[in-house]
């Protein structure tokens, strides 16, 4: 198991220039080093397969897989932009097609020890609410992640070109921008 | 069980570049997919044409390799419109980024980030996709696009300008067609909106296996192509250079890529001994006039029974010959059909077309017996990038001395 987990951070640590992992560098600490100081949950974070979708403005949103190498939950409760200062929500889908709808997330999302949550087209994802500067493909969108510890960290995410993901948002009426004419 | 049936699990995914991580273990083939506990049957068959290609390397993949069965050559332009000269530069720098880590998911059988269609890219079918920048990348970035050479203007060509100079090249290669048009589309999906496309060249060989490796094609005159091509060490050598003659970068070549047009038809006219006294081969079996097997070598100084020359002076083997080690190039081409016309993706690979390609070409274009029933309408030359380690995206050398 701890080979499993060795593992998954020389993955993650490889990866990151690519993939945009984690940037984090804490998160290679060795895993006999943690067992003195209690690891807080960024440093528990791992995170896998991130992009954002390229916009021009509006609303847009990122994916990828969030996993939680620690011993505890993690609670995220905040997500900020560092590279634009756009606000970001969490938010989840529901239904299906047609008929999805976007609504926030209630409290931090949780992940729990071992669990990943993954944040994919049509279920729960980070939310570019009013997007500052454009979402450009090949660029990449630096977020930071923030706990309830008040531990934070920063995950790159690459942004790409796609097509879908077009649930509406059925939030507060004033920010169906994108859907105003329906 | 084929590879093509194989749904790779987010754990082997994970295991596998857990795998590379380590110090490429599994490099060479296999990365995306090779764990200790989880190794598909595919990859215990010792056929080259059903594995993943490496990306990683000293080279990139797809120069040396002999050319997979199908092609498409992609040649596109930056948008930069209203940007400043640092800007340029970052744009370049975010596109090999982002062309890179496609690359690297796409040639281990993965599909691109955001990919709809990932399972399209899962059968392993040796594709590799190659970078390559234009004359006006290179001087944006510093480079001296002199050293790659322009290439002059020959006699005979009617370039059409659709076929012509890009500021890209990603030269796509597999041997499952639909593989790699699923790799084509995911990375044009990628590039929409900041690149603009000029040209789609789509070519193809044989299906694998169906010739013998290393014996060339038959294009669509029939003939055997590629017969004298530099194998091994020498066409490394021919491709790359060495410390005394180097290409524009270490472990960089260069790619000429020309779009010969195939007059098929005023062909079909031509009878046997025509076309073999045209080439200075037969096409039954691409032995030189010369001789008598496809192994014997191009001899201009012999005479056949009525004591002229074998093979006629004017004859494309005689005009192609290499008159020096300096201009053997490596040539990797396709046939191509399309709407408007049929004919050759002459692709070259070589070190310095200043020293092969142009004097080559240079002697074709002045007198060739082909040239009745050939026409050069696109022409485009590229530095084909070195190849990348983990972790390094491709150009990234240029960055660090630009900027």
């Amino acid at each position: 198991m701890k080979n499993f987990k060795f593992a998954t951070t020389l993955t993650i640590c490889a990866a990151v220039l690519l993939s945009g992992c984690a940037q984090n560098t804490d998160a290679v600490t060795p895993a006999g080093a943690s067992e003195q100081v209690q690891s807080t949950q960024a440093e528990n974070l791992r995170t896998n397969e991130t992009w954002a979708k390229a916009a021009e403005k509006g609303m847009s949103a990122a994916f990828g897989t969030l996993h939680n190498a620690g011993e505890s939950k993690l609670e995220l409760e905040r997500v900020t932009d560092l590279s634009a200062n756009t606000v970001i929500e969490i938010h989840d889908t529901e239904g299906q097609g047609t008929k999805a709808a976007m609504k926030q997330h209630e409290g931090a999302l949780l992940i729990n020890p071992g669990e990943d949550v993954v944040l994919a087209p049509g279920g729960t994802h980070f939310m570019f609410m009013d997007l500052k500067s454009p979402l450009v493909a090949s660029q990449t969108s630096t977020l930071q992640l923030e706990f309830s510890d008040g531990s934070k960290t920063q995950v790159q995410f690459p942004i790409r070109n796609f097509s879908g993901a077009n649930e509406s948002y059925h939030g507060s009426a004033d920010e169906h921008e994108d859907h105003g004419s329906h | 069980m084929t590879s093509a049936n194989l749904h790779p699990s987010r754990r082997v995914i994970l295991g596998g570049s857990a795998a590379a991580a380590l110090g490429g273990v599994f490099a060479g083939f296999g990365v995306g997919r090779a764990t200790a506990d989880e190794i598909p049957e595919a990859l215990a068959v010792e056929n080259p044409h059903t594995q993943f290609a490496a990306f990683h390397g000293k080279y990139q993949a797809g120069i040396l390799t002999e050319p997979q069965a199908h092609a498409v050559f992609l040649g596109s332009n930056v948008h930069f419109d209203g940007l400043k000269k640092s800007e340029r530069i970052e744009k370049i720098r975010s596109i090999l980024q982002m062309l890179s880590s496609d690359i690297e998911r796409l040639v281990s059988g993965r599909g691109v980030l955001a990919d709809t269609e990932p399972e399209m890219s899962h059968a392993a079918a040796q594709l590799t996709v190659t970078v390559g920048l234009g004359p006006v990348i290179l001087d944006l970035l510093g480079q001296s696009a002199a050293e790659v050479g322009a290439l002059p203007p020959f006699t005979g060509e009617k370039l059409d300008p659709r076929y012509g100079q890009s500021d890209l090249i990603i030269q796509c290669c597999a041997q499952d067609p639909t593989v790699l048009h699923h790799a084509v589309r995911a990375l044009r999906k990628n590039l929409r909106g900041i690149t603009e496309e000029l040209f789609t060249q789509t070519g193809f060989t044989h299906a694998a296996q169906t010739v013998r490796e290393g014996q060339g094609f038959r294009n669509l005159f029939g003939q055997l192509d590629g017969t004298n091509n530099p194998t091994g060490q020498a066409r490394e050598l021919a491709v790359f250079g060495d410390d005394q003659d180097p290409s524009w970068s270490p472990a960089g070549t260069v790619l000429v890529l020309r779009r010969i047009e195939m007059n098929l038809d005023k062909w079909d006219e031509v009878d046997r001994t025509g076309r073999d006294f045209a080439l200075g081969r037969r096409q039954s079996d691409g032995s030189p006039l010369s001789g008598d097997s496809l192994s014997d070598p191009v001899d201009l100084q012999a005479v056949n029974a009525m004591g002229l020359p074998a093979i006629a002076a004017h004859a494309h083997v005689a005009r192609a010959k290499p008159s020096s080690g300096a201009e053997v190039l490596w040539r990797r081409g396709y046939n191509y059909h399309a709407e408007n016309g049929s004919g050759l993706i002459f692709a070259s690979y070589q070190r310095d077309p200043r020293t092969s390609f142009i004097p080559v070409q240079q002697r074709l274009a002045q007198l060739d017996a082909l040239n009745e029933w050939t026409t050069h309408v696109g022409s485009a030359i590229y530095a084909i990038l070195p190849g990348v380690r983990e972790g390094e995206y491709l150009g990234e050398f240029l960055f660090t001395a630009s900027t």
